[in-house]
């Protein structure tokens, strides 16, 4: 197995872990973003860092995004009910989410599908960058994130890796 | 026109993102409450009826997820 196989395997699995935590039934390019984020030695997390995104900020910037989606509905989770339910949550025991959801096969097609030689974290990073709708590039914004200049550097990462 | 007034929202993606996010919070709360009807001794055949939809469905959507939290399920 390739070091870039083996490094997306790595990613989605721990990206399932996020959806599961994130209570989605499918692993979205917001999952894959959080868990490369967590890959700490890896150019594409290190990118990210630069970019004042480690995992907690990314976090914090997917709540944001999906409180202001739902204010829009007039709907607010300042006190909602939903119950702590137990298979969300607990240590063992619980399925892993393993569907991917479109906005990830999106990514990979985009990102890397193209890529003859090499492929590299940076190409799926760059994938789910260039989304210019959605959770992720709404999310980037809410955290005054300029997305373009982050596609920017992913791309001057990859140059220099290519050189 | 909706009950929801998505008042807040100047955009098209604004409309869109509010979409996803109630669909989203709709599943969520699915799962909570399908759990939570099961745990108190529903059976499926009522949860789907609640639901508005088959039992098989209801129990192709959520079976595996309440074995796995350790619920408890009737057989029928």
């Amino acid at each position: 197995m390739s070091a870039f196989t083996k490094y997306v395997r790595t990613a989605l699995e721990q990206a399932g872990r996020e959806a599961q935590l994130d209570r989605s039934s499918r692993i979205e390019s917001q999952h894959v973003l959080l868990a490369m984020s967590a890959q700490l030695d890896t150019p594409a997390a290190r990118i990210l860092l630069l970019a004042g995104l480690d995992h907690r900020a990314l976090q914090e910037a997917f709540e944001r995004e999906r409180a202001q989606s739902l204010r829009a509905a007039g709907v607010s989770l300042e006190g909602f009910d939903l119950p702590q339910h137990e298979a969300i949550g607990a240590a063992g025991g619980v399925a892993p989410v393993t569907d991917l959801g479109t906005s990830v096969r999106t990514a990979l097609e985009r990102g890397v599908s193209g890529v003859r030689r090499n492929p590299r974290p940076e190409h799926l990073l760059l994938g789910i960058l260039q989304a210019e709708h959605g959770t992720v590039p709404r999310a980037l914004a809410l955290a005054g994130i300029d997305r373009g200049e982050l596609l920017l550097r992913v791309q001057q990462t990859l140059l220099k890796s290519a050189a | 026109m909706p009950a929801v007034e998505i008042s807040g929202a100047r955009e098209p993606a604004d409309r869109l993102a509010a979409a996803v996010a109630l669909r989203r919070l709709a599943d969520q709360l699915e799962d909570a409450a399908v759990e939570e009807a099961m745990r108190a001794g529903w059976s499926w055949p009522e949860v789907a009826e609640a639901l508005g939809v088959t039992r098989q469905a209801v129990h192709k959507k959520h079976a595996q997820r309440l074995i796995a939290a350790g619920v408890t399920l009737r057989r029928r």
